[in-house]
C-alpha cells in the first residue's frame, strides 16, 4: 500500500523511450564532438547515465536549486574555456550544457519532445562541418531512430514495441520519400541576402593560405581531404602531368617566404591568353575561405567570382557549402605587356641578399645574356648539385633559409623550390612571381573526373619573357620528374621501397589488394561525387533551369506552388487509403474459433454486445438456446480457459467443440 | 441498442508541439538557405515530409477504434459518473495511444493499445454536474500517435441511457412519521423488513436487492438482507418545502430518501404531478431517485437533452 504521495520529482518517464533518446542524443552529438569543451562533452554523458540511474524505482530528480546552480556553473565554465560567448564552440557548447540539464530535469512527454526536437537540431548540425554522402546518411539514421524513438513514446508498454516502432519509422520515412523529392525540387530555393554566415573556423578544412612559407605544402602532403572533384563536359581530358590547377599568385617574396602582397591593379583579363580551351566543371568542398580552382589559365568569368590580378579566380564569399561552377581554361599566357607597377613588384629582389647569392646569379648573369637562357641554367643548377626532394627537409631559419637551402642542406619540397627560384629570378633581374594551387589529382575512370586533394598541393613560378607573356616554369618538375608525372603518393611509396627491399616484396604481396581497394574507394567516390552534383549544388540557379527543362515557360511561383501542395496532397491521400484497408485476417486461431461461436450464436438470434465478456455473453446464450446449453457452457469454459488461464491448453479441444456446435436457426431458441 | 457507432469524423489538428515543430522546421531552413547548404535543406524536407505522412498516420490511427459505453451505473450530482468504455479495433489492426475524456472533465483513460482481437476496458470518471436523464453521451477521443507533434480528435455521442440523481443536501429535519403499518410477515425477504446489513452478491442472484448505492461508489456489488419489519411510513412532500428553491427541495427529498433507505423506513414521495406511493426497497429507492432526477418546475418530462 502506498502511505506516501509520490513525489513530483520521481521519474514518470518509461525507461524504454528515454534509453532511446538518450542513444539519439548521443549519436547527434557524436559527430560535433570535436567542436565541443570536453569537459561539457563529459557532462553530457553523466547527465545521460545520471538521468538513467534517476529512472530506477526510488529514483528522484534534481531539485531546482541543483539545477539552477548547475546551469550558473555550466554557463561560467564556457565563458571561462572560450573567454566569449560568442562563436560556434562556446555556442554548441552551451547548448549541449542546456541539453544536458533539460535531459535532467525531462519527465513529462512535453519535456521528451524537446528533446527529440533538440535532437533533431543537433543531428542538423553536423551537416554544417561536412556534407559529405556518409554523414547524411549517418544523420538520417539518427532521425529515423529519433522517429522511432517518439514513436515507442507514444505507443505504451507492448509486445516487441521497440522493433515494431522502428518498423513503423521506417514506415513512416519511406512513405514520405515522394514527398521529400517533390519539396526538393520544387520548394524555392534562395541564396544571398542572408546577413548570417559561419566564417572559416567552423570548418576544420585545412588548406591553402595565402602565404608560402618553409613547409607550409609539405604538411598537407599527407593530408588526404578532397579539396575539388573536376569533370571535363567536352571530354577533352588534359593529361595528368599538365594539369595545374591555379588558386592563387603571391607576389612578394622574401628568400623562402612569399605572400600575396598588395592588391594591383587589375591587368588585361581576357583574350590574351591562347591555346586550346578546356572546358571543366568544378565541384569544390566547403573549405571556409574564398579560394577557386581552375586549370591553368582561367579565361572565362565565374558566377560568384572575380577574376584577380594574376589571373586566378576568387569567390566573391567565403565557401562554407558545396560550390560547382564551370569554367574554361586556355593554357598559354600572350601578354605583350607588363604594367608599370606590376614590372615593379615584380623585380622587387628579397631585402637582403647575401653576397653568395648574388656571386652565384652573376655567374649565371655573365654566361646567359639571355634570359631564356639563365632560366635553363638555373634550372640545371638545382639538378646539378644533387638537391634531394624531400617531404621531411627540416626547418630553415628566417634569416638566412635561402642561403642555407641554397648553399648547405639542399632538401626541400615543392614550395622551397618554387620560393628559391622565383627569389633567384628576381636577383637576376627577371619578373617572376610564385602560384599555388594543386597539380595533378586522381582521375577516377568511373565516373570520368578527377579528384584533386589536399596532398595534391603545389607551388611553382612564373617568369615574364617580353613578348611572350608569363612562362610557367615549375623547378619541382626538374628535381623529381616523377613526382609529377606520377602523384605524390605513388612517388612517395616507390621511393620509400627503394630502401627497404622487404617492403617491395611485401607491396607486391599486398598490390592486389590495394588495387581492389582503390576501385572500391573510386567507386564510392563517384556515388558521392553524385551526391554533389544532384543533391548538394541544387541551387536557385539549377532548379530554375530544371523548372525551365519541365515546361514552366516562365516560373511563377504561385502556380508552381499550387502544383506542389496538390500532388503532396495526392500523395498523403494515397497513404490514406492505403492505411485505410483493413488489417490482415488475425492470426489468433482462438479468436477465430470463437468469432465463428459467436456468429452462430448471432445466427440463432443472439448477438453478444461489445461490452459483453464471454462468461455473462456465455451464461446468457446458455439460458437462451437451452438445447445447447452444456455445449455453451464448455465452450465458454474452454474459452476463458484458454485466454485468461495461467496455463494455457492446446485449442484442439476448444476447436473440436466449436465445430461440432450445431448451426442454430431463431426457431430452436428455447424463449 | 444499437452499438454501432455513428459516423463521426476524425480530424487531426496540430498541438503545442507543432509550434516547437515550426520553430526547428524554420531552423533549418534558414541554416540551408543562409549557408547554402543543400544537405541541410535535404534534413528539413525529410522531417517536414515525416511530420505531413505522421498527419495520416495520427487519423488512421483513430479512425479504426470503436468506443463503446456499457451500462451506466446512476450517480449523484457532485459525485463521479463512472462510465464504462469498451474499446476495440474495427479495422483488425493494432491501435495506440487512445485518450478517451469528457468534454468536462480533463481527466482522460488512456489505452495505449487496442489490439485487433479482444476489446480493452477501462472506466472514465467525470464529474456529474447536474441531475436529469441523459440518454446519450459526449465524449472526446484523442490520440498523439505515431509522433506526437499533431493531434488527432473525434467528438463521439453514444446513446446510452443514464440519470443522475440530485446532490442529497439540506438540513431539514425528516418529516414525522404519517402511520405505522405492519407488514405480513412469512419468514423471507420482503421489501419492507428491516434492513439487516450487506453481504457479497452472487452471479445469479436477483439484483433487486443489490446496494446500488455502493456500487455507484465503486464498491463490489453488494445485497442487501432483511429482517424485521417496517415500522412507519414516511412521505416526503414537494409542497412541504415550500420556501426552498426547486433545487434545494429536491435535494432535501433525495437526502431524505437516503436516510429513509438506510434506516429501513417506508417512504412515499409526493411531488407535482406525480406521485410515488410508500415502499421501501432498492427498487423504490430508484424510482424515487429517477422521479427526482428527471423533476422539472410543475411537472416531470421523460428526458432532458445531453449530459455536457
Amino acid at each position: 500500500m502506498k502511505v506516501f504521495h509520490q513525489s513530483p520529482r520521481a521519474s514518470a518517464l518509461a525507461t524504454a523511450p528515454l534509453v532511446g533518446i538518450i542513444a539519439a542524443l548521443i549519436l547527434a552529438v557524436a559527430p560535433l564532438a570535436a567542436k565541443i569543451a570536453g569537459w561539457v562533452l563529459g557532462f553530457f554523458l553523466i547527465a545521460c547515465g545520471g538521468r538513467l540511474f534517476m529512472n530506477r524505482d526510488a529514483g528522484k530528480l534534481p531539485s531546482l536549486a541543483v539545477k539552477v546552480l548547475l546551469f550558473a556553473l555550466g554557463i561560467g565554465g564556457v565563458a571561462a574555456t572560450y573567454g566569449s560567448m560568442l562563436g560556434i564552440e562556446p555556442g554548441l557548447s552551451i547548448l549541449l550544457f542546456l541539453v544536458s540539464l533539460k535531459l535532467l530535469e525531462a519527465n513529462s512527454a512535453r519535456d521528451f519532445h524537446v528533446l527529440a526536437l533538440i535532437g533533431f537540431f543537433l543531428a542538423l548540425c553536423a551537416l554544417f562541418f561536412s556534407q559529405d554522402l556518409l554523414l547524411w546518411l549517418y544523420v538520417a539514421v539518427v532521425i529515423l531512430l529519433l522517429t522511432a524513438t517518439l514513436v515507442r513514446f507514444h505507443r505504451g508498454e507492448g509486445v516487441a514495441s521497440y522493433r515494431r516502432s522502428t518498423l513503423l519509422a521506417v514506415t513512416l520515412l519511406l512513405q514520405a520519400l515522394p514527398i521529400v523529392v517533390l519539396l526538393f525540387l520544387f520548394f524555392p530555393r534562395t541564396y544571398g541576402g542572408f546577413r548570417f554566415q559561419f566564417s572559416q573556423s567552423i570548418l576544420n578544412a585545412a588548406g591553402m593560405s595565402e602565404r608560402l612559407s618553409p613547409g607550409s605544402i609539405a604538411a598537407l602532403a599527407l593530408n588526404d581531404q578532397i579539396v575539388f572533384r573536376a569533370d571535363f563536359p567536352d571530354g577533352k581530358v588534359p593529361p595528368m602531368s599538365a594539369m595545374y590547377w591555379r588558386a592563387g599568385v603571391l607576389w612578394r617574396g622574401d628568400g623562402l617566404t612569399w605572400i600575396h602582397g598588395l592588391p594591383l591593379n587589375e591587368e588585361g583579363r581576357l583574350g590574351q591568353l591562347g591555346g586550346m580551351a578546356v572546358r571543366q566543371r568544378i565541384s569544390v568542398q566547403p573549405h571556409g575561405a574564398r579560394w577557386l580552382y581552375a586549370l591553368d589559365r582561367p579565361a572565362s568569368d565565374v558566377r560568384g567570382a572575380t577574376l584577380e590580378p594574376g589571373g586566378f579566380l576568387q569567390s566573391r564569399r567565403t565557401i562554407t557549402s558545396q560550390f560547382r561552377y564551370e569554367v574554361i581554361s586556355r593554357p598559354e599566357n600572350r601578354q605583350t605587356t607588363l604594367p608599370a607597377e606590376q614590372r615593379v613588384e615584380t623585380l622587387r629582389p628579397p631585402a637582403r641578399v647575401s653576397p653568395q647569392v648574388r656571386a652565384l646569379v652573376a655567374g649565371w648573369q655573365r654566361e646567359h645574356p639571355d634570359p631564356q637562357d639563365l632560366i635553363e641554367t638555373a634550372l640545371h643548377f638545382f639538378r646539378k648539385e644533387r638537391f634531394i626532394y624531400t617531404l621531411h627537409p627540416g626547418t630553415y631559419s628566417d634569416a638566412n633559409g635561402l642561403d642555407e637551402f641554397l648553399f648547405e642542406r639542399r632538401q626541400g619540397f615543392c614550395e622551397h623550390y618554387a620560393a628559391a627560384f622565383a627569389t633567384l629570378m628576381r636577383v637576376a633581374g627577371i619578373s617572376s612571381r610564385v602560384v599555388i594551387g594543386y597539380h595533378g589529382g586522381e582521375f577516377n575512370a568511373l565516373g570520368k573526373y578527377v579528384i584533386v586533394r589536399q596532398a595534391d598541393a603545389h607551388a611553382w613560378c612564373e617568369v615574364w619573357i617580353k613578348d611572350s607573356g608569363w612562362l610557367r616554369v615549375d623547378p619541382t618538375d626538374m628535381i623529381a620528374p616523377d613526382r609529377l608525372a606520377s602523384g605524390l603518393a605513388s612517388y612517395l611509396e616507390t621511393h620509400g621501397a627503394e630502401t627497404d627491399p622487404a617492403a617491395s616484396q611485401r607491396s607486391t604481396a599486398a598490390a592486389g589488394w590495394r588495387e581492389l581497394q582503390r576501385d572500391l574507394r573510386l567507386a564510392w567516390d563517384s556515388i558521392n561525387y553524385q551526391w554533389d552534383l544532384r543533391v548538394l549544388n541544387f541551387d536557385e540557379d539549377n532548379q530554375r533551369t530544371f523548372l525551365l527543362a519541365l515546361g514552366f515557360g516562365s516560373i511563377r511561383w504561385p502556380e508552381i506552388l499550387t502544383w506542389v501542395v496538390v500532388l503532396i496532397a495526392t500523395c498523403l491521400g494515397v497513404i490514406g487509403l492505403w492505411l485505410r484497408r483493413p488489417g490482415p485476417e488475425s492470426g489468433d486461431e482462438v479468436g477465430r474459433w470463437y468469432g465463428r461461436f459467436c456468429r452462430i450464436l448471432e445466427g440463432g438470434g443472439l448477438k453478444r454486445e461489445t461490452w459483453e465478456g464471454p462468461q455473462h455473453f456465455g451464461e446468457r446464450a446458455a439460458a437462451h438456446f437451452a438445447a445447447q446449453a452444456v455445449a455453451i457452457r464448455e465452450i465458454t469454459a474452454l474459452y476463458i480457459q484458454l485466454r485468461y488461464g495461467p496455463a494455457a491448453p492446446a485449442p484442439r479441444a476448444f476447436i473440436r467443440a466449436v465445430r461440432s456446435m450445431p448451426r442454430l436457426l431463431p426457431a430452436t431458441g428455447g424463449t | 441498442m444499437d452499438s454501432r457507432p455513428p459516423k463521426i469524423r476524425v480530424w487531426v489538428f496540430p498541438n503545442g508541439k507543432s509550434i516547437a515543430l515550426c520553430a526547428v522546421l524554420g531552423a533549418m531552413w534558414y541554416a540551408g538557405a543562409s549557408q547554402g547548404n543543400g544537405a541541410a535543406y535535404l534534413l528539413c524536407f525529410v522531417l517536414a515530409a515525416l511530420v505531413a505522412v505522421s498527419t495520416v498516420h495520427a487519423w488512421a490511427n483513430l479512425r479504426g477504434v470503436r468506443i463503446a459505453v456499457e451500462p451506466m451505473a446512476p450517480a449523484f450530482a457532485g459525485d463521479d459518473l463512472a462510465v464504462p468504455l469498451a474499446v476495440s479495433s474495427i479495422s483488425r489492426r493494432s491501435h495506440f495511444g487512445i485518450h478517451v475524456s469528457s468534454g468536462v472533465g480533463k481527466k482522460a483513460v488512456l489505452f495505449s493499445e487496442v489490439a485487433p482481437d479482444g476489446v480493452q476496458r477501462g472506466t472514465l470518471r467525470f464529474p456529474a454536474v447536474r441531475r436529469g436523464c441523459f440518454r446519450e453521451l459526449r465524449l472526446r477521443v484523442s490520440s498523439r500517435f505515431p509522433l506526437g507533434f499533431f493531434t488527432a480528435r473525434q467528438r463521439l455521442i453514444l446513446e446510452q441511457p443514464h440519470y443522475i440523481y440530485p446532490l442529497p443536501g439540506g438540513t431539514a429535519p425528516l418529516p414525522r412519521t404519517l402511520a405505522p403499518t405492519r407488514q405480513p410477515r412469512d419468514g423471507t425477504r420482503h421489501e419492507g423488513d428491516d434492513f439487516g446489513g450487506v453481504r457479497a452478491w452472487r452471479a445469479g442472484e436477483s439484483q433487486r436487492h443489490i446496494d446500488w448505492k455502493a456500487a455507484a461508489r465503486g464498491q463490489p456489488l453488494l445485497t442487501k438482507q432483511w429482517t424485521g419489519e417496517a415500522d412507519e411510513i414516511m412521505c416526503f412532500d414537494w409542497q412541504a418545502l415550500a420556501p426552498l428553491e426547486v433545487e434545494a427541495r429536491l435535494s432535501q427529498i433525495a437526502k431524505w430518501v437516503i436516510v429513509a433507505e438506510r434506516g429501513g423506513s417506508s417512504y412515499a414521495v409526493r411531488l407535482p404531478g406525480v406521485t410515488i406511493k410508500a415502499a421501501r426497497g432498492d427498487r423504490h429507492f430508484h424510482q424515487c431517485l429517477r422521479a427526482l432526477a428527471v423533476f422539472e418546475g410543475g411537472g416531470p418530462s421523460a428526458v432532458s437533452g445531453g449530459a455536457s
